[in-house]
């Protein structure tokens, strides 16, 4: 392990020791992670209101959406985060292969949840389920008629369903690309157990990205 | 400066926990099919906030980090709820606070039958439940 007076190549200038640096990087990326909450806490609080507001139509339409995808799509991501948390593991034992393979494994999950999203939207967006004035559910599939869904509120239920998952899409599609230029690195042999400082901070965000997801399913799918 | 001093979670520990939180979601699916009337919404909750528990503790490894970190977190899990409270407090007692009119009750009955011709037509709120 590298002395203080030698000075390793990660340590920047205006820290003490790598830990120090460690350590502030750290706090900062939960720091960030605590102004994502609150970004999606605007959205969880909109959805409450609503809930509150039209029960009965947010009961009904989370029939709409399929429970079996969204269930897959929690699996994948929670396998997702095992992933990445075995990741780290293998960082800090200097297990560079291990790294690099839970690193692909998390990137390949993430593919599969967009994958399957996709799949969700399309089916939905063909019944006129779409966000904004086209909206008008019409159409019959799986014995459901959609028509008998076009009810006061509907909207506001598939407003609130489409922002949330986009949003929280939209933070899976960026997680991917972390993880396709933490991959490359870890490839390069950057990270080692004394530096692997951008592999913890993508896992943190990653982690956070997961627990959107765990509130987000069964608040729109089930119940 | 030692690297040893970062805690290093067993594959053990991490293999515990992806499997506890795979059965809470088999479990959370498998409530929601049964009826459980007002606990549907509790019982779900509950559930996602174990699982979100779990994934922060061990996964982001709150439990073994420097505490600094966990209480960054739980002021921002606190204004959450501060802020979810407080919405609360204004939406869901709309109309309940400033009910004290000075018309009569039969006014307010007149007032009250002239908007429920404005609402839905009860028919129109029954869904398709054949997919059940």
């Amino acid at each position: 392990m590298a002395s203080t007076a030698e000075h390793p190549v990660h340590l920047q200038h205006h820290f003490v020791s790598s830990d120090q640096q460690f350590d502030a990087s750290k706090m900062g990326m939960w720091l960030f992670l605590i102004t994502e909450i609150l970004l999606f806490s605007g959205m969880f609080v909109t959805y409450t209101v609503y809930r509150v507001w039209y029960p009965e139509v947010f009961d009904g339409m989370a029939v709409l959406l399929d429970w079996r995808l969204g269930g897959l799509n929690t699996l994948v991501l929670l396998a997702s985060s095992f992933t990445v948390a075995l990741g780290i593991h293998y960082a800090q034992v200097d297990n560079k292969k291990g790294l690099v393979t839970n690193l692909i494994l998390t990137f390949l999950f993430a593919c599969v949840f967009l994958v399957v999203k996709y799949f969700e939207y399309s089916a939905k967006i063909e019944h006129g389920i779409v966000l904004g004035d086209g909206f008008a559910p019409h159409g019959v599939s799986h014995g459901v008629d959609y028509a008998t869904y076009d009810v006061m509120f509907a909207q506001q239920f598939f407003s609130i369903y489409y922002v949330m998952t986009g949003i929280h899409g939209f933070h899976v599609l960026v997680g991917m690309g972390l993880f396709a230029w933490i991959t490359i690195r870890a490839m390069k042999g950057h990270f080692t157990s004394a530096y692997y400082t951008p592999v913890e901070l993508c896992g943190l965000y990653w982690h956070l990205v997961d627990i959107i997801w765990i509130f987000l399913f069964p608040l729109l799918y089930l119940i | 400066m030692s690297h040893a001093e970062h805690h290093i979670t067993p594959i053990k520990t991490l293999v515990q926990v992806i499997v506890a939180l795979f059965a809470l979601t088999i479990l959370t699916v498998a409530t929601s099919r049964l009826d459980l009337g007002a606990f549907d919404v509790l019982v779900a909750l509950a559930i996602a906030l174990t699982k979100g528990a779990l994934v922060v503790s061990v996964f982001m490894a709150l439990k073994y980090d420097n505490k600094v970190n966990a209480v960054v977190f739980g002021i921002g899990a606190l204004f959450v709820i501060v802020f979810l409270a407080f919405t609360l407090f204004d939406t869901a007692f709309r109309g309940d606070l400033s009910n004290t009119t000075e018309g009569t009750i039969m006014e307010q009955k007149a007032a009250e039958e002239a908007l429920q011709q404005r609402e839905p037509d009860p028919a129109a709120l029954q869904f398709n439940r054949s997919n059940e």
